[in-house]
């Protein structure tokens, strides 16, 4: 019985220190290569710690969506890229999402996925070629997004809301 | 960001790069919790230690898919920078500035396929095609005195053994519908009775085994991790296993690891003399590296005839049913 309880207790030691090992090994990178993509508390911390100077925010801001974003990621490693999400002040879920990145791989989690588009165009943004795209998402809601290059950067803006209000925003991005 | 760092990022963040770099690391800590298994639990017999081997082998193929069917978000960011270990971390580090360490791993991964293809695919299929229409030159050993007692000592159903016109000492086995045993004239002029008896009981148990043929399975499973260096590896140990099982299983017929572990010795092979051209020092290096591990193999298989000792450890389900747990939910936190 002691040996069989020894092998179990030798056996758990071993996976902990494989957990252990892998959460070291998780977090060496961030120490051979500082910037790669973490989750940060607001844009100004972004802005200080990865000297991530040049981020696009909008001037407008519609009423409904809550100041700051609920969430920040961002990484300057191995490219710069910022992906900030804000949420609608009576529904509570993610309903605007910017993302600026420096390279065209930049995958991030769709929080608002389009499920039909209805119209897809080029806009004349401010001077700039942008996609836009209009549809609805999940519960027939009006949802839509916007793309454009912005010097070395892809942004893209979607937003749970018509057209108009998205360009509105985009533009007001636009120094 | 360079063309290569781009192309690396895009790969490895693609269905198939991320099944390739997962099932790396997936079958990376099954190999690492399998072996402190069985160390922990003692566990020498090589049967057991063969099926612990299957889950570093088969785990991986199936990991990744199971995995995003239990949990379609296993691959998104927010996952990746919540879990245990995301492998893009590391393999998206740039080298010097330009070089993403995910082209080095993918290079390596490259030549182990070619290892894989060109030191296991070919060969079977070589092998399989040879096999199916050359049985010149064989004659039933029954005529022969010494083979005659051999087949008349061992219990059992015997399949029909074959004479091979050769001085090398040759035994194997074929296995299959007509499963038959191939000995050389070669071994019968080394070999005495009893040594005799070892090797041809040990063929015995390697037709007998593969009336289940577990293994030729796993190869054909295997070969969709041509590119894991852990599983080639693992895939090769369980190989050498299953020259263990055939030898204890040997033992049980014959009651004499003495003369199986003799019967070993005299079929080391000695290392050739160094006297052939430039050209061929390549191919020379290549053999007598399988030359190497041959031996170092067999030595270790007489090295356990010889200090043979009741076979101790846990034998139940219980460290295979750990250890498959521990790997398959580490490994969900492994992307």
């Amino acid at each position: 019985m002691g040996r069989k309880f020894l092998s179990f207790a030798a056996f758990a030691a071993t996976v902990s220190a494989v957990i252990v090992l892998f959460k070291i090994l998780n977090w060496m990178p961030s120490i051979i290569e500082g910037g790669l993509l973490k989750r940060y508390g607001s844009i100004d911390e972004v802005r200080t710690k990865l000297q991530f100077t040049e981020i696009y925010v909008p001037s407008y801001f519609p009423q409904r969506f809550a100041w700051p974003p609920s969430s920040v990621l961002a990484q300057t490693s191995p490219y710069r890229a910022i992906v900030m999400e804000f949420r609608d002040r009576e529904k509570g879920e993610v309903a605007l999402t910017i993302v600026q990145s420096a390279s065209e791989s930049f995958r991030p989690d769709k929080q608002i996925v389009m499920v039909q588009t209805k119209e897809r165009e080029r806009y004349p943004l401010k001077g700039r070629d942008a996609d836009l795209e209009v549809g609805v998402c999940k519960n027939e809601e009006p949802c839509s997004k916007i793309s454009w290059k912005e010097g070395q950067y892809s942004i893209t803006v979607t937003m749970k809301s018509v057209a108009s209000d998205l360009t509105r925003l985009a533009e007001s991005m636009i120094r | 960001m360079s063309g290569i760092s781009y192309g690396i990022e895009l790969f490895l963040t693609s269905w198939p790069g991320m099944y390739v770099s997962q099932s790396f690391f997936h079958s990376l800590i099954a190999a690492i919790i399998i072996d402190r298994a069985v160390r922990i639990w003692k566990i020498s017999d090589p049967l057991i230690i063969q099926r612990l081997r299957l889950i570093v082998i088969l785990f991986p193929i199936f990991s990744f898919p199971v995995y995003q069917a239990i949990n379609h978000e296993r691959g998104s960011m927010a996952f990746r920078l919540s879990t245990l270990f995301d492998s893009n971390r590391w393999l998206q580090i740039e080298l010097i500035g330009k070089i993403p360490l995910g082209l080095p791993f993918l290079l390596f991964l490259f030549l182990v396929a070619v290892i894989f293809l060109v030191q296991e695919m070919i060969p079977v299929v070589r092998h399989t095609l040879e096999s199916r229409d050359d049985t010149s030159g064989d004659f039933p050993g029954d005529a022969n005195p010494l083979v005659r007692e051999v087949l008349d000592a061992l219990p059992g159903e015997k399949p029909p053994l074959y004479l091979l016109d050769d001085e090398e000492a040759v035994i194997f086995s074929s296995t299959g519908r007509d499963p038959a045993i191939y000995l050389s004239q070669g071994l019968i002029m080394m070999l005495n009775l009893e040594e005799m008896k070892a090797a041809v009981a040990h063929e015995m148990a390697h037709i007998e085994r593969n009336k289940r043929p577990l293994l030729i399975a796993v190869f054909f499973l295997r070969i969709i991790m041509f590119f894991n260096p852990i599983v080639l590896l693992e895939f090769r140990r369980a190989i050498q296993d299953e020259e263990k099982i055939c030898d204890d299983r040997a033992i049980s017929l014959t009651s004499n690891p003495h003369a199986l572990a003799e019967t070993l010795k005299k079929i080391y092979r000695e290392p050739g003399d160094g006297d052939l051209s430039q050209s061929r020092q390549l191919s020379r290096l290549r053999d007598s590296l399988e030359e190497h591990s041959h031996n170092i193999h067999l030595e270790s298989r007489v090295k356990r005839l010889e200090t043979r000792q009741p076979q101790t450890g846990e034998r139940g389900l219980i460290p295979f049913t750990m250890a498959l747990a521990a790997v398959a939910i580490i490994n969900y936190f492994v992307v």
